[in-house]
């Protein structure tokens, strides 16, 4: 009778760190139960990094390997080529990082692992700024939002990760959210199954309860709200040529989004309708990439 | 069993050693005087000398870092660099001394910018003496391939990185006939890598979750005792592979030294200058020594203070400075010989600062200058 | 971990985080409970329609009815004429329409006739006799509850058929009599005996006190009440009369003009019974004709099918002529400051008109008989005066449905014959058992916030359901078209649920700490991990349907 039908192997453990309700926990559970215990996790410094477990104790049931901040897709890197090497060609290597671990200070790993298109997944938790050191812009930050230093809300959009990596022309490019759990956990599955083709990148939009001012309940429903007004539609890309729509927007207006977040509560009427032409071009350009109209 | 004899500059020597230590996994990224290292790497897997995973590194930070994941994976993993690429590394050699990864580097000591210059200094390699790695310097390309195949046997046993050392174009260019030992030999001294932690499945233990301050304390005391095993471990290795090969440095040499007025302390190619300039001057009768230290890190403290016990001086000669103390070979000398009642004096040379020139002539009249005046506590430049 | 591994530099993890008690951290901790619907609150004989509606939703069709027919024995008159306050009160109103729950009862309810299923037999019989007078909507629902127990009831009906209002008032365009007395079947197959043309006068009361255990009065309102200002004139009918005769084929001759007076749903009867007869209809009523008191679908299939309803009017004179009933007529207003219950009109100067009619048709209301009774039990304002639990002064003796209540409608008159039939039980076990052990629920019903709609397409109500207007008026066929097994399917599809978990899974996928499990033993299907559970409230708002609340907690 369910709305969701989601086999998972129980690697996530209980009694994480993670915050009440937090998404990233939720977004690890699907993610690594997917994957299964026959994996090795690379994580940078971040919430993912609290939530991997205070030392001597782990919350995943797998090795997990933390890494420097910019180093997540080199140290992915030197795993999964030390597996080849040994003729193991059946342990998935997961980097789990987030967004200022991925955008910014370990983009230019993840670049060269994409050219060099290394064969491990790598998901970056979007939670759209530095959350875990108190809440500073990224280049993930979206435009107007605010962050502790942007405090009149962020001048510049967000950078369009997925397409960069798209760009790159890897197996397997998707975006996913945590308000659709078996949609992530079918894209990791999807990730899972190309293992041997390269490298493979899920974007998960992760709304940080605390960083954007929203409930302690409200993860999944921020998410869906971001879905549903075309702020972060889901897709996957193969190749860089192959476009598929998920689930995009529903046209239901930004506002909606926006007014459940206090990073934009400061927002005047016309800068909301700013941010929603935006959002309609974006998703008006993205819409032209999708083989079915 | 004997090997190969072949005709190579010192950077392809090195990856002769390379190829007999059979690392399975060599993260890469040029920089010149290093590059010939990988190219030759490139070449040996290239022509199927070499099984080896080669990951071009968009820089030496990720080559560094995917060397510190694939050791802990339980793999053999080889890297070079020079100069600016270890400075821009030095995140992570900390972080691969802390994760306890016997990666064996080769580094080519070079100028660091800036300005720009290419030239023979060991600032870049002693800058990083703090990092948690062994650190052996080479005067020849012999002697760097013979360190690589000692340095992974002790890596593996304490478990910590090591680097070995050699200058640029005083060594990494300059042709020399090399002795490459036999395959199998190099196989009998270094047996697989087999490290019962490691990131896999089957064990599911995990690395690098924050610790408390008693656990760090824990892991940095454990490390420094690692450190303090690779003494004794350097020792053996160096004894079994000449026992093996026929071919032995000692983690420091001592050369005419009996009964001495002054021995010449220095490290790296400047040794090799210094033995001619210690011959020339037994042959003008005046009694003088040479002591090359070869394993900086750890430093071979007690050896040292053996060797210099009952010496009137020591001239130490640094093609090397850190600004504000000096040669780093002086400091660590002064510091190891402290409190001696019959130390030598210790003479500081900056010598060949920047890759200048020192011939053996240069070296004799530093040694009859230190013979005749006293030492100063500050460096002094002598070009 | 092997042992030896355990032996480690402190770098190495050596176990697992769910040693940790997180569930330290919360001040609050989710419960899954069963919380009422606001249709099930509405309901008035306590219907448990989410539940039947989900029995619908998964094509279980035998069980929705018999959770349908615990409750009522008449799913199938109630699918047509139950006033329904449930879609009144449906938490999907207030997204995309309310759930079309009535006329999915008419199916389901249909369906059981076509089928033949049963109701349940009583688990065990009982000695005790209880004597039901009436056999209408109240009488019979009470004689249900009871026989379930396994009493042994018996029935006492004056005219010559059972069914009461449903049988004599409510005409067949609205209630074919086939499926009133296939449902009426059922009871009497459960063993309820039915004695019809068995009048009971008031006298003989003392006497069946000593034969029986218990009696319930459910005699009804069969006496309509009458204006002042009309003459005594075959001209002049009184609505329950009409109805009854219509209700029996009479041939009933009422010209071209009908005029009906009344705004209620027998007024509406009436006058859709009398355009079906063949005359032009208006209706007179106090009530302006926004406000008139009979259901809305009523009014509107009245309006469709051509009759005039002229509200806020009333009749001040009439003259009779040959041509027929001249009515003199005003148009008055309402005074707001009547008392509840009173209606209390005000003239408004200069609005006189008049109106011919041939036959004049008064639905004004109808009152219980009970001055027959006042020696007997205490009556009021005609009514049977009774305690909250249906009981009268005499012991044994209780009464429910019209002749008790002002309430008036078949449903109402059903869960009253429930409720009563529960206080009976009472009594009879000595004040220990009941019916059932049911609690009305104090508990607020859901509300519409605590749904969560995105698990809810929006789907439209899309039903009309009736036929055409001018198909419609030319006889009594059932106006009503009711579903296709598609359209109930899709109607049962979008019911929310509120409230009763149908264990979707949500609470459990949404767990960031995997502080939610499934276990089939218990009877919520879930348990919250007290070690783990931050409280952050993730699986109550992920819930599509309220069944799980936060509860707080104090340490």
């Amino acid at each position: 009778m369910g709305y969701y039908n989601i086999q998972e192997e129980k690697v996530f453990n209980s009694g994480h760190a993670a915050c009440p309700g937090c998404s990233e926990a939720l977004a690890i559970r699907y993610i690594i139960n997917t994957l299964g215990p026959d994996s090795i996790g690379v994580v940078p410094p971040s919430c993912i990094a609290i939530i991997s477990g205070p030392q001597p104790l782990s919350s995943m049931r797998m090795p997990v390997y933390q890494t420097t901040l910019e180093a997540s897709a080199a140290s992915a890197t030197g795993i999964s080529r030390a597996l080849k090497a040994k003729g193991n060609d059946h342990t998935n290597v997961v980097v789990i990082a987030g967004d200022g671990g991925t955008y910014d200070i370990g983009f230019q790993s993840l670049s060269s692992a994409a050219e060099r298109n290394e064969d491990f997944i790598y998901v970056c938790l979007d939670n759209e700024g530095y959350m875990n050191t108190g809440a500073q812009k990224s280049s993930s930050t979206p435009y107007l939002a605010y962050t502790t230093s942007t405090p009149s809300g962020k001048p510049t959009p967000k950078k369009n990760l997925a397409e960069i990596m798209a760009a790159h022309r890897i197996p397997y490019v998707a975006t996913a959210t945590t308000g659709y759990p078996e949609d992530l956990a079918r894209k990791v599955a999807r990730a899972k199954e190309l293992k041997g083709t390269g490298l493979r990148f899920i974007l998960v939009l992760t709304p940080c309860l605390d960083g954007w001012g929203v409930a302690d309940h409200a993860g999944p429903k921020t998410s869906r709200l971001a879905v549903e007004t075309g702020v972060f539609p889901l897709y996957e890309v193969e190749y860089g040529e192959r476009y598929t729509l998920n689930f995009g927007s529903k046209g239901t207006p930004v506002q909606a989004y926006l007014s459940q977040q206090s990073r934009y509560k400061h927002l005047r009427p016309e800068q909301i309708q700013e941010i929603q032409s935006q959002v309609d071009a974006n998703w008006e350009r993205l819409r032209e990439r999708f083989s079915v109209p | 069993m004997s090997g190969e004899r072949i005709l190579v500059n010192g950077n392809h020597a090195a990856a002769y050693g390379v190829r007999l230590a059979r690392p399975m996994v060599v993260p890469v990224y040029p920089i010149t005087p290093q590059t010939p290292i990988v190219e030759k790497i490139s070449e040996f897997q290239a022509e199927g000398q070499m099984e080896v995973e080669l990951v071009t590194a968009e820089s030496e930070h990720s080559a560094m870092s995917a060397c510190i994941t694939a050791s802990l994976t339980g793999v053999r993993v080889f890297t070079a660099t020079a100069s600016q690429g270890l400075m821009l590394m030095h995140e992570m050699l900390h972080y691969a001394s802390g994760a306890r990864a016997p990666i064996v580097m080769v580094n080519v000591n070079r100028t660091i910018g800036s300005p720009w210059g290419f030239w023979p200094d060991q600032t870049d390699s002693l800058a990083q003496r703090d990092t948690g790695w062994i650190q052996y310097y080479c005067e020849s390309g012999q002697e760097s391939l013979d360190t690589i195949l000692q340095a992974f046997r002790v890596a593996e046993k304490v478990l910590l990185p090591a680097m070995v050392v050699h200058e640029a174009f005083y060594v990494s260019h300059s042709l020399e006939v090399v002795e490459v030992p036999a395959q199998e030999l190099a196989d009998q001294f270094l047996p697989p890598f087999t490290p019962p932690h490691r990131l896999d499945p089957e064990i599911k233990e995990s690395w690098g979750n924050t610790v408390n301050q008693d656990m760090f304390y824990r892991h940095r005391k454990t490390l420094g005792e690692a450190m303090d095993n690779a003494l004794a471990a350097a020792k053996e290795a160096d004894a079994d592979y000449r026992a093996l090969v026929g071919r032995g440095y000692g983690i420091i040499e001592e050369y005419r030294c009996d009964n001495p007025e002054i021995i010449i302390a220095t490290m790296g190619s400047m040794t090799g200058t210094a033995r001619e300039a210690v011959d020339e001057l037994r042959a003008e009768g005046l009694a003088v020594g040479l002591l090359k230290v070869k394993l900086f890190r750890p430093f071979p403290l007690k050896d040292v203070r053996r060797a210099l016990t009952g010496v009137p001086k020591v001239v130490v000669l640094d093609r090397n400075f850190a600004p504000g103390t000096g040669g780093f070979l002086h400091q660590e000398m002064k510091a190891a010989l402290y409190g001696m009642s019959d130390g030598p004096e210790v003479h500081g040379y900056l010598a060949g600062v920047g890759g200048t020139n020192i011939p053996p002539a240069k070296i004799k009249d530093m040694v009859r200058e230190a013979l005749a005046e006293k030492a100063a506590a500050e460096p002094v430049w002598k070009g | 971990m092997p042992e030896v591994i355990k032996e480690v530099p402190p770098i190495w993890t050596t176990g697992w985080t769910d040693i940790l008690n997180t569930g330290t951290w919360r001040s609050a901790v989710p419960v899954h409970k069963k919380r009422p619907a606001p249709c099930h609150k509405a309901c008035p004989v306590e219907g448990e329609i989410p539940v039947w509606t989900q029995l619908v939703k998964a094509e279980k069709y035998q069980e929705a009815w018999l959770a349908l027919a615990a409750n009522n024995p008449f799913p199938a008159v109630t699918g047509r004429v139950c006033h329904h306050p449930c879609e009144g009160s449906c938490n999907r109103g207030e997204y995309d329409g309310a759930v079309a729950i009535n006329a999915l009862e008419h199916y389901v309810g249909d369906l059981a006739l076509q089928e033949g299923w049963s109701l349940p037999k009583p688990e065990k019989e009982r000695e005790q006799r209880v004597l039901v007078i009436g056999a209408g909507p109240a009488g019979l629902s009470c004689a249900y509850r009871l026989r379930l127990e396994g009493y042994q009831v018996t029935v006492f009906e004056e005219k010559p058929e059972a069914g009461g209002v449903l049988r004599y008032g409510i005409p067949q365009y609205r209630l074919p009599k086939a499926v009133l007395a296939g449902e009426i079947k059922r009871l009497q197959e459960l063993g309820i005996s039915i004695e019809t043309g068995r009048r009971f006068e008031s006298y003989e009361l003392e006497q069946y006190e000593q034969e029986y255990d218990a009696v319930f009065l459910a005699i009804g309102a069969g006496k309509a009440k009458s204006l002042p200002q009309f003459p005594s004139d075959k001209r002049v009918l009184n609505g329950l009369e009409f109805l009854a005769r219509a209700n029996q084929n009479d041939t009933i001759a009422l010209g071209q003009q009908v005029v009906v007076v009344g705004g209620g749903s027998v007024a509406m009867d009436v006058a859709r019974t009398a355009r079906r007869l063949g005359s032009y209809v208006t209706v007179l009523a106090l009530e302006d004709g926004e406000h008139l008191p009979a259901q809305t679908d009523e009014v509107t299939g009245a309006l469709e099918e051509g009759i005039a309803i002229t509200g806020g009017a009333m009749v001040q004179e009439v003259q009779s002529s040959e041509r027929g009933l001249g009515l003199a007529c005003v148009k008055v207003n309402l005074d707001p400051e009547a008392p509840p219950g009173v209606l209390k009109p005000v003239v408004v100067p200069g609005s006189e008109f008049s109106l011919i009619a041939d036959q004049v048709i008064l639905a004004i209301g109808q009152d219980p008989e009970t001055d027959v009774w006042n020696h007997l039990l205490p009556v009021k304002q005609t009514l049977f005066q009774i305690k909250p639990d249906f009981s009268t002064d005499r012991p044994g003796v209780f009464a429910g449905g019209d002749d008790a209540s002002a309430e008036r409608y078949v449903s109402s008159a059903i869960g009253q014959g429930k409720m009563a039939a529960r206080s009976i039980a009472r009594y009879l076990t000595g004040g220990s058992g009941s019916v059932d052990e049911e609690i009305v629920s104090l508990e607020e019903p859901v509300p519409f916030k605590d749904i969560n709609t995105f698990y809810f397409p929006s789907q439209s109500r899309d039903y009309k359901g009736t036929t055409a207007a001018e198909q419609r008026v030319r006889d009594f066929s059932e106006v009503k078209t009711g579903f296709s097994s598609d359209q109930a399917l899709a109607q049962a599809e979008r019911c929310f649920s509120c409230g009763s978990c149908i264990e979707c899974d949500n609470c459990f996928y949404f767990c960031p700490d995997m502080a939610v499990v499934k276990d089939a033993t218990l009877e919520e299907h879930y348990r919250i991990l007290d070690q783990y559970c931050k409280g952050c409230g993730s699986c109550v708002e992920e819930c599509p349907r309220g069944a799980v609340v936060l509860k707080e907690e104090s340490r």
